[in-house]
């Protein structure tokens, strides 16, 4: 083994037994080292120069970068979290054929999904989704992620709530909390259209929370145009939309006058 | 996927000018007024000649086979030169001795000062039918050759040869499944096209790549590169369609199911009849989207001629969102799972689910002025723990996101639907017809602008002052509606 891997071998282990001791701060700081030291290998993406060490170097670079995902978790940064995803990304296409599978890959694949979830991201949900073959759906991780989505989508809050029990893995709890945020203000955006008004300890039940005084907080600074009364919730109805009494003269006559130049010139 | 590769080898345009006669000269012959065709093109600068000389292999590409190839060869070029032996050593021997009695007749009709154009049509002679004999080995070697040798030729008219060749180049890769392989060829053929702005070959290319990212799912890097890259006025109607409906698919899976449904639907009308397996292919992505969208498809949709069959998977499941049922729905998933994961469709039909619960809960609402939640989820056939609390939450959502019309008592337990408003007393009506008057407007616009007056027909012999007053009221008329266009709608 060239002295070049072992150096940066030597670094990552001392960044992993960071990471255990929880020491972030030092993490982060023999991360930027790694970084800097892997630009020295010339197989590694875009490049792909087929050295006789490739396939090690590959893995190293590959285990580097999972680790700085999930660092970036534990840290809840986001955005070095897609920084991290993105550069770790080529290693799970583009160089497959090279190295033998990781088995970290599905569930990074899946705490990405997640995080686009959270960031309400779905166009691009779907995008990562299509890049998935039908084995891949079948994993745990992933599959956690899609049904959330869809639960998500048709509007069943308790079965995403619910999901936060049944994490395939530790990281995703970070993202999971997040997630139980969107889906209050969710809940709340959906009672104030289907309901005239609620009692206090339904809303409580409805938003999660285990103490009225929790809701009033939340009202008070979420939603202030709702008014509370004798323990009941009263939610300011968006004004029906009346019939159009007026009619549209103005865009009318444009209308028309411009059928009759159309008109005009096929005849 | 692969249907639509036959697209552009089912074309209906017959050769107008050059119709085989009754007598049927033979293929050689056929072979060789094409390469005249060529030559008096490249000479006198026609691009339409060269078109028209493509069109014409397509028809005889059926015909072509070794002999006639090496004897049109032998004719083409000198025997022995560096072309010939190139071109000949693409062409599977064959111990047939008829091939005497063609070479006897092929005494040089042509000049043999080779131009770039009839070689570069040789090469995609011997391509086509390489491919046509599956050899796609060969195939895939001859294409390289022939893309090496482009990219040092320089002249507009083998544009349009050459982006033929990109096609069969793509299609030969395709067949032995290496599409990966040649996309930073087609990335840098297309950054050469261009800069020369040859715009048949750029959108040749652009499709062959969005073809190529679509193939591995790279729907991401698909749509930066659409997004991009240069558009103009579209030259050939087929690379237009498969534009629209590659555009079509990635607008799909981004979500942005009304511009997704206009391509989709605009790539399956535009598309030639003959071309079954292109439409059929649109009408499966098309019915989707609008199911996604909440639309329900016509039954004349799924009876369309010789369609009825592929897309029988598509009229169930449809059958089953317009019915609203959850249990219907998962049964035709099941079923056709295997035709949904061959078109690609798999994740869009998980997308539905969420539209037939839509649909069962606007019926419900429809049919009932005042339901309890209970009946709601047992109607909808909800499985899940906790079916009523499922329920509430998703007809909240429904309400929210105004797919009903309706409020829920929470203490009984009940939702109460609204009356429907008149929908007669509202603007809707005139803006529904003010976008189809608007469509009919385009169409015709449109139709007119596409219109091609040949030059010197015989039918009607009009003095040349005459001509040019009629092109000059042609283009004020066409520069009038251009004009117009911007500001109107």
């Amino acid at each position: 083994m060239d002295p070049r891997t072992t150096e940066v071998s030597q670094l990552f282990e001392r960044f992993k037994a960071a990471i255990l001791r929880k020491d972030f701060d030092t993490c982060t700081k023999l991360l930027s080292q790694l970084k800097i030291a892997l630009t020295g290998f010339k197989s590694l993406p875009p490049s792909f120069e087929k050295t006789p060490n490739a396939v090690h170097e590959l893995t190293l670079a590959r285990d580097i970068y999972e680790h700085a995902v999930v660092l970036s978790v534990k840290i809840e940064d986001q955005d070095a979290f897609e920084r991290h995803f993105f550069q770790l990304k080529p290693y799970y296409t583009d160089a497959s054929g090279r190295l033998p599978p990781s088995p970290q890959e599905y569930p990074i694949l899946g705490l990405n999904l997640l995080r686009l979830l959270v960031q309400n991201r779905i166009a691009e949900f779907h995008t990562e989704l299509e890049l998935l073959s039908a084995s891949a759906l079948e994993n745990p991780c992933i599959k956690h992620a899609v049904e959330l989505e869809q639960s998500f989508m048709e509007g069943a809050y308790n079965r995403v709530l619910t999901a936060r029990q049944t994490v395939p893995h530790e990281t995703y709890v970070y993202f999971m909390d997040l997630l139980a945020k969107t889906v209050r203000d969710e809940i709340a955006g959906c009672s104030e259209k289907a309901y005239d008004s609620l009692s206090v300890n339904d809303a409580r039940q409805m938003l999660l929370y285990s103490s009225d005084k929790e809701v009033v907080e939340y009202i008070k600074e979420e939603h202030p145009e709702w008014e509370i009364k004798n323990g009941f919730v009263f939610f300011q109805r968006a004004k029906e939309s009346v019939p159009c009494k007026e009619i549209p003269s103005l865009q009318l006559i444009n209308q028309t006058l411009s059928y009759a130049r159309e008109l005009e010139r096929i005849v | 996927m692969t249907q639509d590769v036959e697209m552009k080898e089912q074309q209906p345009t017959p050769a107008p000018a050059n119709p085989v006669s009754p007598t049927s000269p033979s293929v050689l012959e056929q072979l060789k007024d094409i390469s005249a065709l060529i030559e008096t093109g490249a000479y006198t600068r026609e691009v339409r000649r060269i078109m028209r000389a493509i069109r014409w292999t397509i028809q005889i590409r059926k015909k072509l086979n070794v002999s006639v190839l090496s004897a049109f060869l032998n004719s083409a070029f000198v025997p022995g030169s560096e072309v010939h032996s190139r071109l000949a050593a693409y062409i599977p021997k064959e111990d047939d001795q008829d091939m005497e009695v063609d070479i006897g007749t092929s005494v040089t009709l042509l000049s043999k000062h080779s131009l770039p154009e009839i070689e570069i049509y040789c090469y995609l002679l011997v391509l086509i039918f390489l491919i046509d004999q599956k050899r796609y080995d060969e195939a895939k070697a001859c294409s390289s050759a022939s893309i090496a040798r482009i990219k040092n030729l320089n002249r507009r008219t083998i544009d349009v040869l050459a982006s033929r060749l990109y096609f069969y180049y793509s299609l030969s890769y395709e067949l032995t499944g290496d599409l990966a392989e040649i996309r930073g060829t087609l990335l840098a053929l297309h950054r050469t096209a261009t800069l020369r702005h040859d715009e048949l070959g750029q959108e040749t290319l652009l499709n062959l790549l969005l073809r190529n990212y679509l193939h591995y799912n790279l729907y991401d890097k698909a749509e930066k590169l659409r997004s991009k890259a240069p558009r103009f006025e579209a030259h050939s109607n087929q690379q237009f369609c498969r534009y629209l409906f590659y555009l079509g698919k990635i607008r799909t899976i981004q979500l942005e199911y009304t511009d997704a449904k206009e391509s989709l639907l605009q790539a399956a009308r535009k598309a030639p009849v003959s071309a079954l397996g292109f439409r059929i292919l649109c009408n499966k992505w098309a019915v989707i989207v609008r199911l996604l969208l909440g639309e329900i498809p016509e039954r004349t949709v799924f009876m369309q001629k010789g369609m009825e069959k592929a897309l029988r998977p598509y009229f169930e499941l449809t059958n089953a969102v317009r019915i609203g049922d959850l249990e219907l729905f998962k049964t035709v998933a099941e079923k056709f799972a295997s035709a949904f994961s061959s078109d690609g469709t798999n994740n869009l039909i998980v997308r539905l689910r969420h539209n037939v619960i839509r649909t069962g809960l606007r019926n419900i609402s429809i049919s009932y002025s005042k339901i309890s939640l209970a009946d709601v989820a047992k109607k909808l056939r909800l499985d899940s723990p906790n079916p009523i609390a499922d329920a509430e939450s998703i007809v909240a959502k429904a309400i929210r996101d105004g797919a009903i019309d309706a409020t829920i008592d929470h203490a009984c337990g009940w939702m109460i639907s609204k009356e429907t408003g008149d929908i007669y007393s509202t603007n809707e009506p005139q803006i529904a017809f003010n976008s189809r008057i608007a469509f009919c407007l385009n169409m015709h616009n449109e139709a007119v602008r596409a219109l091609r007056f040949p030059p010197n027909s015989d039918k009607e012999k009009e003095s040349a002052e005459k001509r040019r007053e009629r092109q000059q009221q042609e283009q004020e008329l066409a520069k009038h509606i251009a004009e117009e266009d911007d500001d109107e709608f």
